[in-house]
């Protein structure tokens, strides 16, 4: 079982971690990145939230959006791995202005950028986030410095957005209806008249009275400067996803076993498959997953408080592993050759190196 | 004084992904309800999390009644576009035209803001709504979006007030920056985990929250583990589980092969060092946020349902936080 796992990081060019939030997908994320280094392949994770600990000890704390090796020092008493571990943390704002600038002219560029709407729309346009990452790991890619590319996705609530990022960006940006919309404010208005029914002109009226007017004044400007680069982007967005498709590219999905979150994991895997994006299998993280004992009641029975209790803690964690394991069955069984990984939560406080090594160690086996 | 939970008309129930906050918001709004309260659960994040937890399949709009003094829906913003402009204008064409132009799209996706503030009006609205001289709510209970994204959605208002210059839109955030900012109309609950990274987010949150001009009331610690040992045995666990175990074995008079030494010392070392962690982690909390801290334990059912939310419920009242 394991065994695959460890050769999509031993083959894959390109890990995605994705999932639903508080799953533990920045640390299972790092994990992996820390084996495939370990196993001599030059690696970078980049991340988007680390814990603060985490992010420390990879030595992310300060940098931004730039990707940094991870120093000798994070290592402590640990061996050093066999290749190079780098690591970066995802700034989606600044990503989105170096797009812009690398896209535009200068001139065009400045005022895209110091545009209000382009203010709101960088950080809360929905989708934004995904796309970004998305757009970051093509930019690794690009740079060929990397065997492996391990990128941990945004906690959306819906996988859904990861996938259809560049889809919803590229439809949005190119909307008729947004076209339609505001016509008025922009000056290529040729057959775009025609589809300006009546409902448009009474929601126009409407959408004016309620924002006032210099909020689509401002929303149009940003469209007209943006106008030249909907081809660009779209390609770019075209040239990520038949990246995503290869082969060469394994998603891992990360949930925690509860009902709520297997059933998100559900959605994505079938969700990939519809999309014909290669998935790896589903990791499900912080499990009570251990082994059954014959000895647990001769244990329990002698009456020493330290065994008693021991005994009957590791009795409940089989209990909730059973029910873990009915609730994984239900969310995934009938979906064909989807893997499923088990970690249990014999690591927690994952905050150094060595600590990630013992979580690769539960996920994949000690290294031969 | 007592930690309460309802010391405000509004209960904005927050934290990060994952810590169960909509199952704390549900167990409120319920133990509230339980004492008389007539209460409205609102999620605002159209996932549909919200039913499930009472047993049903979804819940609709408007408003559901879901179990006694308790009403619950989610909030769609495009529903919420429509019944403002009507509430507003009291012009139904407009809403018809919107829905035939795609109004959620305009709303979610032109002005972010907007849709935010269209939800969090639903909320305002449902905090004033008056059934002839009386509020028609005791409570509001809103299941809010997760911490990283509440300061921006709880500073729409302000947003928006500085994006639109002009026309009701604008009076309208004055108004809900208004509920926001009233210390006896609304606070935010914000649910946690005895971990470090949610404990941490929360810290931060409320330092953001309090710059903010909003109220913070107490915090729920989720899903805090029992302690099985004493602290004397969980030490000589931490230290080494293996000898520990072995050691008692030996004492008892009980063999067991090293496989299941190994298994059932991994465990209780693993629940050793989370049970200190826990501790030390909720100290660090109680000194950095001089909030009141409501510990709520661990569920070892992977399922959350009415049967749970129940019982989270009387651990809620028990601890006198709602009043």
């Amino acid at each position: 079982m394991s065994e695959d796992l460890a050769r999509l990081i031993a083959d894959r060019h390109i890990v995605v971690c994705t999932g639903p939030g508080g799953v533990g997908k920045t640390t299972i994320s790092a994990a992996l990145a820390v084996r495939a280094a370990d196993l001599g392949r030059k690696t970078i994770v980049c991340t988007i939230d680390p814990a603060k600990r985490l992010a420390q000890s990879l030595g992310l704390s300060e940098l931004g959006n730039t990707p940094r090796e991870v120093a000798k020092s994070a290592y402590g008493k640990g061996r050093q791995p066999k290749a190079a571990l780098w690591a970066m943390m995802l700034d989606m704002k600044r990503t989105f202005d170096d797009l812009i600038v690398d896209m535009a002219s200068p001139d065009l560029a400045k005022r895209i950028l110091s545009n209000p709407f382009y203010e709101h729309i960088s950080s809360t346009l929905a989708g934004t986030q995904e796309y970004m990452a998305m757009e970051k790991l093509y930019e690794l890619h690009e740079e060929g410095r990397w065997e492996l590319i391990i990128i941990d996705t945004p906690p959306s609530r819906s996988a859904l957005d990861f996938l259809d990022a560049p889809r919803k960006i590229t439809d949005f940006l190119e909307g008729r209806f947004l076209r339609v919309l505001l016509w008025p404010y922009m000056k290529a208005g040729k057959g775009t008249l025609r589809v300006f029914n009546y409902g448009a002109q009474a929601f126009f009226r409407a959408a004016t009275k309620i924002t006032g007017s210099e909020l689509l004044s401002d929303v149009a400007t940003f469209f007209q400067m943006f106008q030249g680069m909907f081809g660009t982007f779209k390609a770019r967005a075209e040239r990520v996803r038949e990246l995503l498709g290869t082969q060469r590219t394994a998603f891992i999905v990360v949930a925690s076993p509860e009902t709520e979150s297997l059933k998100e994991a559900r959605y994505f895997v079938q969700r990939l498959g519809r999309e014909q994006m290669p998935l790896g299998g589903v990791i499900v993280n912080r499990t009570h997953a251990v082994e059954p004992i014959e000895e647990l009641d001769a244990i329990k029975a002698t009456g020493d408080p330290l065994l008693t209790a021991a005994a009957e803690l590791y009795n409940d964690w089989r209990t909730a592993s059973q029910r873990e394991d009915e609730a994984v069955a239900k969310a995934l069984a009938d979906l064909p050759g989807t893997s499923v990984w088990r970690v249990p939560d014999l690591v927690d406080d994952v905050h150094d190196v060595a600590a990630l090594r013992t979580l690769a160690d539960a996920l994949l086996g000690p290294i031969a | 004084m007592h930690p309460s939970l309802t010391s405000s008309r509004v209960a904005i129930v927050s934290g990060k992904g994952g810590v169960g906050k909509t199952t704390i918001a549900a167990a409120l709004a319920k133990a509230a309800a339980a004492q008389g309260k007539r209460v409205l659960l609102l999620e605002v994040e159209g996932r549909n999390s919200l039913a499930p937890l009472f047993g049903i399949p979804s819940l609709g709009y408007p408003e559901h009644v879901v179990a006694p003094n308790l009403s619950a829906e989610s909030v769609v913003p495009d529903e919420a576009l429509v019944e403002y402009l009507y509430m507003f204008y009291g012009i139904k064409r407009i809403g018809k035209a919107l829905a035939h132009t795609k109004a959620t799209e305009f709303a979610t996706n032109i002005a972010p803001g907007l849709r935010d503030i269209l939800l969090i009006g639903k909320v305002k609205e449902a905090e004033r709504r008056r059934v002839r001289e009386a509020y028609a709510f005791d409570l509001v209970v809103l299941d809010a979006p997760p911490t990283g994204r509440l300061p921006r959605f709880l500073d729409a208002p302000r947003a928006v007030a500085d994006l639109v210059r002009a026309g009701p839109i604008r009076t309208q955030a004055h108004g809900v920056l208004d509920m926001i900012t009233d210390p006896a109309r609304s606070a935010v609950v914000l649910v946690t985990l005895p971990e470090e990274m949610p404990v941490q987010e929360t810290v931060e949150s409320i330092a953001t929250l309090r710059r903010m001009g909003v109220a913070v009331g107490p915090v729920v610690v989720n899903r805090v583990a029992a302690e099985p040992f004493t602290k004397t045995v969980e030490r000589s666990l931490i230290s080494d589980a293996r000898k520990a175990i072995a050691r008692a074995m030996e004492k008892a008079g009980v063999a067991a092969p090293a496989a299941t030494l190994e298994r059932l010392a991994a465990v209780a070392a693993a629940s050793a060092r989370r049970t200190r962690n826990q501790r030390a982690v909720m100290t660090e909390l109680e000194a950095d946020i001089d909030r009141p801290m409501i510990s709520v334990p661990a569920l070892l059912s992977p399922t959350v349902g009415p049967a749970e939310v129940d019982f989270l419920a009387s651990v809620l009242s028990d601890s006198g936080a709602i009043s």
